[in-house]
């Protein structure tokens, strides 16, 4: 887990550097492929963890994304803008995991019901946070709906511009606009009633309305 | 609100994947690129290797074909 945040998406390559490594990419260069990798690996795993909220199917997620970059590598349009791509596939490739889950969950849901434990799990990321504020951050983010987290992701953490992660939801940029109006009023709200539940009376803990 | 939260959010650690399964993944991706490289070249060398025998036949079928046709002409009209 790495203490530095992620930079911005949209400065990690520049677009006459990005349009000269697609057209490598085209013809099957290898280091054209290392310096994707190297540029987009760890935002696009990050995005992946917190969107499955399983290490382990994030791995599966990432390399099965990278293999479709170098199965289609020939075929990408010229044009193609590495960071939507990549991240519309990661993310196409998670509501296919998560389809076959619930396939899965709902043919063992009476089974499951006899489990003594709690199958709850908790981010990967909760364990790791250095402050109270990043695990309360990660706590709220695991606990909401995935169409809301993944915006949030995308937009907040990853760093897309929104009009690219409407793209890669597959919605329009008004959608994506409201989506993400509530998903931050969500998260927010979460935020607060974390810290009312577990600081009521608390002084000096960071408020996430207090910058 | 929004901007704090965006400061937060972009403030939150990165994760990386384990090293071997990142070494594996990106190893499998490049044996792929590898494996397109060498597919390509021998397609490529597939169809020089049929454009040089096709277009020396075509064009000696050309010329019989062309030839024989004035032969004909010739025979028809001149003084053969």
């Amino acid at each position: 887990m790495s203490r530095s945040p992620l930079s911005r998406v949209s400065t990690a390559v520049d677009r006459d550097s990005e349009l000269a490594l697609v057209e490598r990419l085209r013809q099957g260069n290898g280091e054209a492929f290392d310096e994707v990798y190297a540029a987009f690996n760890t935002r696009v795993f990050t995005f992946l963890v917190r969107l499955s909220r399983r290490r382990d199917v994030a791995e599966d997620l990432l390399e099965e994304t990278w293999l479709r970059l170098v199965k289609h590598a020939r075929r990408l349009r010229p044009d193609t803008r590495l960071g939507p791509w990549l991240f519309t596939v990661a993310r196409n490739l998670h509501v296919t995991y998560r389809r076959s889950r619930m396939l899965e969950d709902s043919a063992a849901a009476s089974l499951m019901a006899l489990w003594p434990f709690s199958v709850e799990r908790s981010s990967p990321f909760d364990e790791a946070a250095a402050t109270e504020l990043e695990r309360r951050i990660e706590r709220a983010l695991a606990a909401m709906p995935v169409a809301a987290r993944e915006v949030l992701l995308l937009v907040g953490v990853a760093g897309l511009d929104p009009s690219d992660a409407a793209d890669v939801c597959g919605i329009t940029p008004e959608a994506l606009r409201q989506r993400l109006h509530r998903a931050r009023a969500a998260l927010s709200k979460a935020l607060e009633n974390d810290a009312t539940i577990e600081a009521p009376a608390t002084e000096g803990v960071p408020s996430c309305q207090t910058p | 609100m929004p901007d704090t939260l965006n400061r937060l959010l972009a403030g939150l650690p990165s994760a990386e994947p384990h090293p071997a399964r990142a070494a594996q993944t990106h190893a499998r991706c490049r044996a792929h690129l590898e494996r397109q490289i060498r597919s390509t070249a021998r397609e490529t060398a597939q169809a020089s290797r049929v454009a040089q025998v096709w277009q020396p036949l075509a064009a000696v079928l050309g010329v019989a074909y062309l030839t024989e046709a004035i032969v004909e002409a010739l025979r028809f009209v001149g003084p053969f």
